[in-house]
């Protein structure tokens, strides 16, 4: 048996290992001539909508080198090395090639907003005007029945085509009582496997669609499950965090339309440029972690002097996102930077899991060279279930998604 | 005559029911269809856990549930005669981010939810700028929106969805250089709305005394105005003008106003029913058709939101708008871009008023396990009105929490032949346009209103 202590102390002192940076050259000139191959066939398609991204720098003022910058900052996001740059900048250029559909189900539309927030240039220049954003119930121009003829028009007009970004959980309990939608009165279920069944990629996008998220918080009143409960059988994206990153939502896409696949994806569906390592690998209060150095209480010295937040409760050592890189609201700030600790929103069921109070506000640990002690031991197994759980979902979520994302970019 | 409208671009779905006599709506069912249960999981989870979910009822007002939360707990010391000590800096931090919020909202709401349904009713070519997605205006105010919330994901970390609140106080620390930052972000917010929203700067606006001062200027509020003149919005969306304020902020009095009379509020009085509202696991009966509750003050409907908050606290422009056109969406729209003004005003204020030399948390004496059994009430000014949290715990662990929304004062169903808010004002509309644009007034919120 495994030592948990050793387990523990392992994880959190390894390096960022669970994704690989470098691939290596080869790999890299074959995903580039791919892409430029791409890229020039998706040129050649007429655009779905006649603005560009060239049109748009020009007419909104937006400074070139501000383009250029955000831009290289993406290439980053995407973990591609700064060769690809070019390509990135074109493929803003040919995001009105791809049709986007985006449902909302049981949600908060907290997703939406966070979106609406997305890195400059900003995102109406980026997705409302760019990309061909088919149908989004909040931000659309059309309303009532238009609105629902807009989205069945997208969908037949554009089938096998269109990405299909979903926001929120699907309520399963009582023949999906708890949610329904459109004039029909179609439950969610119904609705989602619907728009799906033509759609080229399914994203979902928060914690709510990719692993049911608060409304299966226990006791799960209204029976919600994440769409690769439902959705089988189909290349399928989750974009976790409450609410997702909106610089991961564009990346995907950017992704999609630089290779025309979907992102090597983690066992959890989780794309690994976004996912691949922990918040705590790349934390602005990491020296303080090693250093032995916590903040034992809020409003402490400890507090002042931004000291490590474990020991009031974040979970940034076993939450796997890029947060503490790309941050929110445009580079403006996230949590940790502000002294309230990570609540681990990435990760599945961590509104029973990892919420506030549990289990670290009671941890006693000290740095990994002063020893790890014995509330460790409870985390310890939270995270084999962790593993077990991604395993498991690994397994059931169709070979399809996994295997192609595997696949795709090795070749 | 019945029909059957989706209204969409709100946050979430509603399904509007007419019948129609005469060319005018004479009933109105406004049917809220998706439910999550929150009150539901929230039982028998350790107290402090509800600072990470009630947020998460709402992706736009986050804030003013986590606030709701905070305080709802701190009144549990409260109620056992052990009061948290929190500073004014805490205070101050805590109001300055539920303000943030309100702006943001104000805007966006404004700018992306109800201009361009207003600006459709007219054919003329210069308001196209209004248009959703593409128009000019549209994306100005979707840019001014996000950049305003910077000013608060300064301290609180991220927005949506942040967390920062605590009984006791707050959890950041911000320094000189985050005020500063803070600042900045207000003063372009206030730009904003100098050259986009009123077309003059703020100190003439605030001289303004009635609606036809704003035939002075040229600027969204102008055109917004004619709009509303030319499709009788003036006269249009009356509901019982009666209304409630639950809570006092530097900018709003709590009280409530019925026929021109200015009232206290007794929290005893407010009563949730759910007599047309779904239950969970179980059959759905013939009068059941929304997952909203009603909220009533003494058995009586109340609107809520910035134009009782205008009225109550007694601000002029909004108060003689009212004196002529009544609680129409007219008088209900400006009254919630007067708040947005006013309250950029005053938040510009309460950032300068930080000490930073001040906590931003004082633990409490008594361990909330210790604490055997106690209920408390918390309210909170929200976006889009009054929020009441009502938390029963024991030992730390919740037994019972209720929320009422804004949303469910103004749009929930109503009872027997008592209209609800929203219901009594679309009732008399002659097109759908105008009903869809009278329920909007009310920024309506489909997950707010049924968390």
């Amino acid at each position: 048996m495994v030592d948990s202590q050793d387990m523990v102390k392992k994880v959190f002192t390894q390096k960022s290992a669970r994704i690989d940076t470098n691939k290596g050259e080869k790999y890299y000139n074959n995903l580039f001539e791919k892409a430029k191959q791409r890229l020039s066939i998706l040129k050649k398609q007429a655009p779905l909508k006649d603005i560009d991204m060239v049109d748009v720098i020009e007419t909104e003022g937006i400074n070139r080198r501000d383009f250029i910058k955000w831009v290289s900052a993406t290439t980053a996001t995407l973990m591609l090395p700064s060769m690809f740059e070019p390509l990135v900048a074109q493929a803003t250029e040919l995001m009105n090639r791809v049709p986007v559909v985006w449902i909302e189900l049981q949600d908060c539309a907290g997703n939406s907003e966070a979106l609406l927030r997305s890195a400059s240039p900003t995102v109406d220049d980026l997705l409302f005007d760019v990309i061909s954003l088919e149908f989004h119930e909040t931000l659309q121009a059309a309303a009532g029945h238009d609105a629902d003829r807009q989205l069945e028009d997208a969908v037949e007009h554009f089938k096998g085509q269109y990405l299909l970004f979903v926001e929120g959980a699907i309520p399963m309990a009582n023949n999906g009582m708890y949610g329904t939608i459109g004039a029909s009165g179609e439950t969610f279920h119904e609705h989602l496997m619907r728009m799906s069944k033509d759609a080229a990629a399914v994203v979902a996008v928060g914690t709510c669609a990719t692993f049911g998220g608060i409304p299966a918080a226990s006791p799960n009143p209204t029976g919600a499950v994440g769409v690769m409960d439902l959705v089988k059988g189909k290349p399928l994206i989750n974009i976790p965090a409450c609410p997702a990153n909106p610089a991961n939502i564009v990346g995907v896409i950017l992704h999609y339309i630089l290779t025309g696949q979907v992102p090597e994806l983690d066992s959890l569906l989780r794309p690994k440029f976004a996912f691949g390592y922990r918040i705590h690998d790349n934390c602005e209060r990491r020296a303080h972690f090693d250093a032995g150095e916590f903040v034992e209480e809020f409003g402490d010295d400890g507090a002042k002097n931004n000291w490590c937040l474990y020991k009031v409760g974040c979970k940034g050592p076993m939450t796997f996102n890029n947060c503490s890189i790309i941050r929110y609201n445009e580079g403006t700030n996230w949590p940790v930077g502000v002294g309230r600790g990570c609540i681990g929103c990435s990760e599945p069921d961590f509104w029973d899991k990892y919420a506030y109070q549990r289990p670290m506000a009671g941890a006693n640990i000290k740095a990994p060279t002063g020893g790890v002690e014995k509330t460790v031991d409870e985390f310890g197994l939270g995270l084999l279930t962790a593993t077990a759980v991604g395993i498991g979902v690994h397994a059931v979520a169709s070979a399809v998604a996994g295997k192609k994302s595997e696949h795709n970019e090795e070749e | 005559m019945k029909t059957l409208n989706i209204i969409e671009r709100i946050e979430g779905e509603a399904k509007l029911v007419c019948t129609w006599k005469e060319n005018k709506i004479s009933d109105a069912q406004i049917q809220f269809l998706n439910f999550r249960g929150f009150e539901y999981i929230l039982n028998n989870k350790p107290a402090l856990d509800a600072l990470i979910y009630t947020p998460r009822i709402c992706g736009i007002c986050g804030q003013a549930h986590l606030k709701a939360t905070a305080e709802a707990l701190e009144n549990i010391y409260k109620s056992i005669n052990e009061p948290l000590y929190i500073t004014d800096k805490a205070k101050l931090l805590r109001e300055i981010g539920l303000n943030i919020e309100i702006i943001d909202s104000h805007i966006k709401w404004f700018y992306i939810f109800i201009m361009p349904d207003i600006a459709k009713l007219s054919k003329e070519q210069k308001y196209l700028k209004y248009e959703a997605l593409k128009g000019e205006s549209w994306r100005k105010g979707t840019y001014a929106a996000s950049e305003s919330i910077k000013a608060l994901a300064v301290f609180a970390g991220q927005w949506p969805h942040t967390s920062y609140m605590i009984p006791g106080g707050v959890m950041s620390d911000p320094t000189l250089f985050d005020i500063i930052t803070m600042q900045n972000y207000m003063d372009q917010t206030l730009h904003f709305l100098e050259k986009e929203l009123i077309g003059t700067d703020i100190e003439k606006y605030f001289s303004f005394d009635s609606e036809l001062d704003l035939d002075t200027l040229n600027a969204t509020l102008s055109d917004f105005k004619n709009l509303c003149f030319e499709n009788d919005l003036h006269i249009l969306g009356k509901s019982y003008n009666s209304h409630i304020t639950l809570s006092d902020t530097s900018l709003f009095e709590s009280g409530r106003i019925e026929v021109k009379n200015r009232l206290l509020v007794d929290l005893s009085l407010i009563d949730e029913k759910d007599i047309n509202t779904f239950k969970i696991n179980e059959q759905k009966k013939e009068n059941e058709y929304t997952w909203a509750k009603t909220a009533l003050y003494n058995n009586k409907p109340y609107e809520t939101g910035p134009l009782s908050r205008a009225l109550i606290s007694n601000r002029k422009l909004i108060k003689n708008i009212h004196k002529t056109y009544g609680d129409s969406v007219f008088t209900r729209v400006m009254a919630r871009m007067d708040e947005l003004i006013n309250l950029v005003f005053i938040t510009k204020k309460l950032i300068k008023q930080i000490d930073l030399s001040q906590e931003s948390y004082i633990p409490a004496k008594i361990d909330l396990k210790d604490i055997e059994s106690a209920t408390s009430i918390s309210t909170v000014e929200a976006a889009r009105g009054s929020l009441l949290h009502k938390v029963t715990i024991e030992n730390a662990i919740i037994k019972d929490y209720d929320v009422i929304t804004p949303s469910v004062w103004n749009l929930g169903p109503g009872i027997g032949d008592k209209f609800g808010i929203a219901q009594k004002a679309i009732i008399g509309a002659d097109s759908i346009e105008k009903a869809h644009i009278i329920l909007r007034s009310f920024d309506v919120c489909s997950v707010c209103t049924t968390h």
